[in-house]
């Protein structure tokens, strides 16, 4: 894998291509092809994301929480996750247990004391090697993206998190904001080591036939092949003013979509909504990237912002 | 193990208009599969959009059968596939009806929910007693059953599968229900069959189908469970029907 080794501020990837957060679980590790072999070698993957985590439990949105819209899936899954202390007592172990790969914690809070307490608790555990700051979240409505619309908001959580912790601090942005390299800059000036962009855009399904909203909370997460221009476009914006790498997500679905991503700006990637579609497809992609550098020669570091 | 693979279609059928029966080879004996278990399927044609979950109808030498109800693209397209096609399947998963083994039971089902009931129907030399209820709009749907109720009375009895379900239950002594259909029709069975045994198997918007999205969520308890993952068969009185 070396043609697409990469890195994130203070953490070596092996691989480019990651998991976007609330996307994957230890259970596509479990899952076999028609040989029995393992479907996904979790060696493919440069880091493993878990999903957002909330200082307290939280039960998660009625249902429905989903639709497939025409070109990409609606979600309002609305952060259901066992809270920190599930976390830290059920999952963790197992986590530790089962990867060989570096561990990234998403998390989110309800306030910057909680965000900060939440850090603290997770800083000593060796097996945690970075955390992605959650302030873009659309389907809660204290935690997430009520901290990522703001940069002053952002500059004073991330100072204070900065402060706490010495491993890799990704902080992930929303798309839905007037002016993303602000709050770029804003993460970048207080102390993030890399970035991650994009969460999922705002979005809404409607039934013509009946009237009735798709989802029980009516607007929920827009993610799949749909958003990828967007997010090409926001991940361009920011790499454009942030000198600290970016994880970029949004659509990624082949090798193809990866690469372009690089090109815009990105040092690693995420596989999200693909995840669901080919189960298979973060291997795919990274076999992909690999035999394409491979193939001209070029590290997938040199094509980082090469954009023309 | 939960294998994500091409099956191979060996035959094709349209047994009622709006449905499809898909039979495919699984390529090696399939064991330990319990009716209420699904998989996760996709049409050919229907490469990038998410798989459809899908009852599984019967296990035999080595080839599961599905009945699909027609509802929407994703299904339409299990119409146009060819006996030696290839379908994409993730699966076996779910947990299953619990057995009936001596147990004088009711099976329930209405409209696609038919499947899980009618592998357990042909399973019902186990049980002490076994009838197999079926209820859908009119008698272009219509599958092998026991006693068949029609909306619009052209086959059967004219009413919905859940009119005599209470009287039934007294008649035969029934100390088990297993129903399947949509969700206005369960809760309906759930309000009827408080005082007996009473098992649903639930159908959700599904996305990964393995526990991971958290998107297939419904009520159960004090908090949520995933269809996929913890169901989609759950005991009826643990559901709390009023929030669906």
């Amino acid at each position: 894998m070396r043609y697409i080794e990469s890195a994130l501020g203070r953490l070596k990837l092996a691989s480019c291509v990651t998991v976007a957060s609330g996307t994957f679980g230890l259970e596509y590790f479990r899952l076999r092809d028609a040989a029995g072999e393992p479907l996904l070698p979790q060696e493919s993957l440069g880091a493993y994301v878990s999903k957002t985590i909330t200082y307290e439990p939280k039960a998660g949105n009625p249902s429905p929480r989903l639709c497939e819209t025409e070109c990409g899936l609606l979600n309002s899954i609305g952060l259901q996750n066992p809270g920190l202390k599930g976390f830290l007592q059920n999952d963790l172990p197992v986590l530790k247990e089962t990867l060989h790969i570096p561990l990234i914690v998403s998390f989110s809070g309800s306030s910057t004391d909680e965000f900060c307490e939440m850090i603290t608790a997770m800083e000593p555990y060796q097996e945690i090697a970075g955390f992605e700051v959650n302030v873009s979240c659309p389907n809660v409505e204290k935690e997430g993206i009520a901290f990522g619309a703001d940069p002053e908001v952002i500059h004073k959580l991330v100072s204070r998190l900065a402060a706490i912790t010495d491993k890799e601090l990704i902080v992930k942005l929303s798309p839905n904001v007037t002016d993303i390299a602000q709050m770029a800059l804003a993460a970048q000036e207080a102390g993030a080591s890399s970035l991650a962009l994009i969460n999922t855009l705002w979005g809404m399904a409607i039934d013509w036939k009946t009237g009735k909203a798709m989802l029980s909370k009516k607007v929920g997460g827009y993610s799949g092949r749909g958003v990828k221009p967007v997010a090409l476009a926001l991940v361009y914006k920011a790499a454009q003013v942030a000198k600290i790498p970016i994880l970029a997500m949004g659509g990624i679905h082949t090798w193809q979509d990866a690469l372009e991503f690089i090109y815009a700006g990105a040092s690693a990637v995420a596989v999200g909504t693909a995840n669901f579609i080919d189960p298979g497809a973060p291997v795919k992609i990274a076999k992909g990237l690999h035999d394409y550098c491979k193939a001209n020669d070029i590290h997938i570091r040199d094509l980082i912002a090469k954009v023309k | 193990m939960i294998t994500r693979e091409l099956l191979k279609v060996v035959d094709v059928s349209i047994p009622a208009p709006q449905y499809v029966k898909l039979k495919l080879d699984a390529g090696k004996p399939m064991e330990n599969l319990l009716p209420g278990m699904f998989y996760e399927l996709r049409a050919p044609s229907q490469a990038g959009r998410l798989f459809k979950p899908i009852s599984i109808l019967d296990v035999e030498d080595g080839c599961l059968s599905f009945l699909i109800k027609v509802v929407g693209a994703g299904t339409q397209a299990f119409t146009q596939v060819k006996a030696g096609d290839g379908v994409e399947a993730l699966g076996p998963l779910g947990n299953g009806f619990p057995g009936i083994e001596g147990r004088r039971v009711l099976l329930v089902s209405g409209g696609a929910g038919y499947p899980p009931l009618a592998w357990l129907k042909r399973e019902s030399h186990q049980a002490e007693f076994c009838l197999h209820l079926h209820g859908c709009a009119s008698a272009d749907e219509v599958f092998p059953c026991d006693l068949i109720y029609t909306a619009d009375g052209s086959r059967g009895s004219k009413g919905l599968v859940t009119d005599s379900v209470e009287s039934l239950i007294i008649e035969h002594k029934i100390d088990l229900v297993l129903s399947c259909g949509p969700i206005p029709m369960l809760a309906k069975m759930a309000d009827i069959c408080k005082q007996v045994e009473h098992y649903v198997s639930m159908e959700a918007y599904m996305a990964c189908g393995i526990g991971v999205c958290h998107g297939c969520a419904i009520p159960v308890d004090q908090s949520y469970k995933l269809v996929c993952k913890d169901g989609p068969v759950f005991e009826a009185n643990r559901i709390r029907w009023s929030e669906l």
